[in-house]
């Protein structure tokens, strides 16, 4: 199996420049990144929440490459550097030894296009994974046109292939004023932009041009349904919400509109690094659960670095984007220098002189204005909304511990059992709950339901969102079909050595 | 703090020890299960979920038999779902040397009363169109099943918990207090429990439980790996073994498959060992996506791996030692979740009366003789040197 020196998963802002900077140290870097993602994939809104509002052109992988590189001038300078950049591909697996995975051949990471998978060791990694779109549910969420500000983001600019024409944005902040922003100039019509703050969140002079340009801001409202047919959302309806979050009866506006962009928040794609078993804490003002990482980048895993939003997303980095390029460079120069690629001295210099750049940032808590939101969508919309699209499970099973439908179970003991009879056996723990509602359980792999998940189990239990573990990750981290997973390079060892079980001794010796 | 006395103790909130006392608690003992993690976190909530009456395994059939008879009355009698599905359970051979096998299991079958119907290659085509052309034939047991481990662990937890036992989660046991030749109680990081009778059904720990007795069990730990698929529709209610896997379509409609190598690990007392999965699921996916091509589109979705104790001869021990003597212990060599239903039944025969109806007599500790202290090393079961 080939082994790289350096992989770097992510080729965002924080990627490529931990690419260019390993490669100028002179490193042999794979740079690997997803986009542009395979039709199917966004289909079913991973990673991102694309919400289906997406031209034919994205089937077409030839002119999505070409636009993916378009739309990344930095990459252009990282093949100049000598990176080996592999688009297309996405990494679902990230495997190293330990205690009790001890027969492993190394630290190896599980990559795949759309026809194909494979398997790379690795040196050295950087994950730069990004942020993935923080998603609560609303009546209609499941219609076509509900998306996030990435997903949105990923459409109008990387992609060129957005059918949004009339759009909403929830959230208030950086990332919905510059999501605003971008929509305009591809020519969408923003509608409004929705925020339970009853003041705007985000930058003064980018709110004035946007109002320049027309766009409408509701404060203290929030949203109570979209309302649509097949060919998806076609109106919101808007409500003004009191100070606590509860809809003003009487102050309903209905708007029209084909898209709804959540922009409330991101949360960090911190899959791989939980795969690797990586120190994760809550933090938060960096968006949840964020891997544990030093001046330097490195993580508690020997060898594993991180970089830009993955590490941690705050609203401000929004308009800073050299906050992800100064991580990443910090993480190319301590790969560099941990590969000997550069000598100590050396990359103190380097080092100094990229933190000399550093841009100061005050990051807030993100969790009460997150809970604010989705208090006021649950207080407007009711508990019989779906927590999860995937298994249709509505935010009262969640809360009550229900089984799923399907499984059409009634029964006395099973109507005296809840959330509530659960915390007198122990702390809350989201991993028992979604095997029970299987909430989490389905097709997007909890991309869409975990933080609202999280912040409705810790409101029922009383338990601080900081104190709620976050549902584990497992391998596939992307869906993966079987003819992908298939191993083209599986060995004849392993098949003359597969045991459907385990075989006795009694029968191995006799 | 809970009362520091009980009747019964129970070492272990994993499916056999839940279902010993969830029964021990119906007869009107006063019962408390320790349980260091939550209830079915290792082997007992991860397992494929598959019921049969194991005929490839002679001496366990009268076990599994008992255990197949008393299932389908499981969601009554506790009142909450386990998502049984009782439809037989298909053995599709891909290879020569599998037929072999499933011929072997038809004869036991027919020795202890088992039906089995053996099909050929057109006959599984006709009950399983989506399996591969190249498939050899197979078997039929009418009476296989399967259920959802998850729901079936915390379905026994809860009924235990309806009858009055105690569950005591996040609370590890680490060691006996003894008396003569009894123990008096057991400890744990919640305090000093007495006990008439303690239960151990430490699955993984067992091992090390009874060295503290001075009692070595030929018990060794394995990480195995399941993966599972997006859902699809209905294909088959049957559990369907084949090609090297085991698995079932859950009634979601996603298909749950395992095996494969696995790998021997050492375990500690009140740790819970990690589960990672390993490039192996890519094994298990082209296996699956072999037995069935029509639907190697399907996603996967996920994986997990869990951790189990293995015997020498793969099959459970189910015992009562003589010193001390009110100490009874299982350990059930992965079968736990095939034959729970009768597993609490037999446990706690053993601990009210001393002894059962069903025939455990292959499955005493006695058969291995003595054990020799590097009985591990001599098989090869250690894990590999990191």
């Amino acid at each position: 199996m080939e082994t790289k020196p350096l992989v770097v998963v992510g080729a965002g802002t924080a990627g490529t420049a931990a690419a260019i900077e390993a490669a100028r140290a002179g490193v042999q870097v794979t740079l690997i990144d997803e986009n542009p993602i395979g039709a199917s994939m966004m289909a079913m809104d991973v990673p991102q929440f694309f919400g289906r509002r997406t031209m034919d052109t994205v089937s077409d992988k030839d002119v999505m490459l070409q636009r993916v590189t378009a739309a990344n001038g930095a990459l252009a300078e990282a093949e100049a550097a000598g990176v080996e950049v592999q688009l297309g591909t996405c990494v679902w697996g990230a495997f190293r030894n330990t205690d009790t995975s001890r027969k492993l051949d190394g630290p190896q990471l599980g990559l795949a296009d759309d026809k194909q998978s494979w398997v790379v060791k690795y040196d050295r990694l950087i994950v730069a994974a990004g942020a993935r779109d923080l998603n609560f549910s609303f009546a209609g969420s499941d219609l076509a046109g509900a998306m996030g500000a990435n997903g949105a983001h990923a459409l109008l600019s990387r992609y060129q292939a957005s059918t949004s024409r009339r759009m909403i944005i929830l959230g208030s902040g950086n990332l919905g004023l510059t999501t605003a922003r971008m929509a305009l100039h591809s020519g969408v019509e923003v509608v409004a932009i929705v925020d339970v703050s009853p003041s705007v969140r985000g930058d003064g002079s980018l709110l004035q041009e946007l109002r320049q340009n027309g766009v409408d801001v509701h404060n203290s409202h929030t949203l109570r349904e979209a309302v649509g047919s097949e060919d998806g959302i076609e109106s919101v309806v808007l409500v003004a919400v009191d100070e606590s979050n509860e809809p003003v009866s009487g102050s309903e506006k209905t708007i029209a509109a084909d898209t709804v962009c959540q922009a409330i928040g991101l949360v960090p794609n911190i899959e791989l690094l939980s795969l690797l078993d990586c120190e994760i804490s809550f933090k938060s003002e960096l968006g949840g659960y964020v891997p544990d990482h030093d001046e330097r980048m490195r993580t508690s895993v020997e060898g594993v670095f991180v970089a830009g939003d993955v590490a941690g997303f705050h609203d401000g980095m929004v308009l800073s984007p050299e906050i992800a390029r100064n991580q990443g460079r910090l993480a190319g120069l301590a790969a560099a220098e941990s590969l000997g690629a550069i000598d100590e001295t050396a990359a103190l210099a380097r080092r100094t002189e990229i933190q000399a750049e550093a841009v100061a940032a005050q990051p807030v808590s993100v969790h009460s204005a997150w809970n604010e939101w989705l208090q006021s969508l649950v207080n407007a919309g009711g508990l019989d909304v779906f927590a999860c699209e995937c298994e249709e499970v509505t935010r009262a099973e969640l809360i009550e511990l229900q089984p799923p439908r399907y499984l059409n179970w009634q029964s006395e003991q099973m109507s005296l059992r809840s959330l509530q009879t659960q915390l007198q056996d122990g702390p809350v723990n989201p991993d028992q709950v979604r095997r029970l509602t299987r909430v989490g359980m389905g097709e997007c792999q909890g991309r869409r339901c975990r933080e609202q998940a999280s912040l409705l189990l810790a409101a029922e239990s009383g338990a601080n969102i900081a104190d709620v573990p976050f549902m584990s990750y497992r391998p596939p981290v992307r869906p993966l079909p079987l003819k992908v997973m298939w191993p083209h390079d599986e060995t004849e060892e392993m098949r003359e050595n597969w045991v459907k079980w385990f075989v006795p001794v009694s029968r191995v010796l006799g | 703090m809970p009362s520091n006395r009980a009747d019964v103790v129970v070492i272990g909130g994993g499916i056999s020890g839940l279902s010993t006392a969830y029964y021990l608690a119906k007869a009107g003992k006063n019962v408390v299960v320790i349980e260091k993690g939550v209830v079915g976190a290792e082997a007992s909530g991860r397992n494929g979920g598959m019921i049969s009456e194991r005929t490839d395994e002679p001496d366990l059939v009268p076990l599994a038999v008992e255990s197949v008879r008393l299932w389908p009355t499981l969601d009554d009698e506790l009142g909450y779902p386990t998502e049984f599905v009782q439809a037989g359970r298909l053995q599709v051979a891909v290879s020569e040397a599998e037929m072999d096998r499933y011929l072997t299991e038809k004869k036991v079958g027919v020795r202890f009363g088992v039906h089995v119907d053996v099909l050929d290659p057109h006959e599984i085509k006709d009950m399983a169109p989506f399996v591969t052309d190249r498939n050899l034939g197979g078997i039929f047991f009418p009476k296989g099943a399967h259920a959802n481990p998850q729901r079936t662990v915390q379905a026994f937890a809860w009924a235990l918990q309806d009858r009055g036992g105690t569950l005591l989660q996040h609370t590890a046991a680490t060691g006996f207090k003894l008396s003569g030749d009894r123990i008096a109680a057991v400890e744990t990081t919640a305090g000093t429990i007495e006990a008439d009778t303690v239960v151990c059904a430490a699955g993984p720990q067992t091992a090390l439980f009874l060295e503290m007795l001075d009692v070595r069990v030929p018990l060794a730990t394995a990480r195995a790996e399941i993966i599972a698929t997006a859902p699809l529709e209905p294909l088959f209610e049957c559990a369907l073994v084949g090609n090297g896997l085991y698995g079932r379509q859950a009634k979601k409609g996603n298909l749950l498959y395992g095996g494969g190598p696995h790998e021997w690990i050492d375990v500690d007392l009140t740790g819970d060992p990690d589960k990672p999965n390993t490039p192996l699921i890519r094994n298990i996916a082209r296996r699956l996506a072999d037995l069935f091509p029509g639907v190697a589109d399907v996603p996967v979705i996920r994986s997990w791996a869990g951790v189990i104790e293995q015997a020498p001869d793969s099959l459970p021990i189910i015992d009562v030692l003589d010193r001390p003597s009110n100490f009874v212990f299982v350990s059930a060599s992965a079968h736990g979740f095939a034959i729970v239903a009768a597993t609490g039944r037999v446990v706690s025969d053993l601990v009210l009366h001393g002894e059962t109806s069903v025939d455990i007599s292959g499955l005493r500790m006695d058969r291995f003789g003595t054990v020799s202290p590097t009985w591990r090393e001599e098989l090869g079961w250690v894990p590999a040197l990191l």
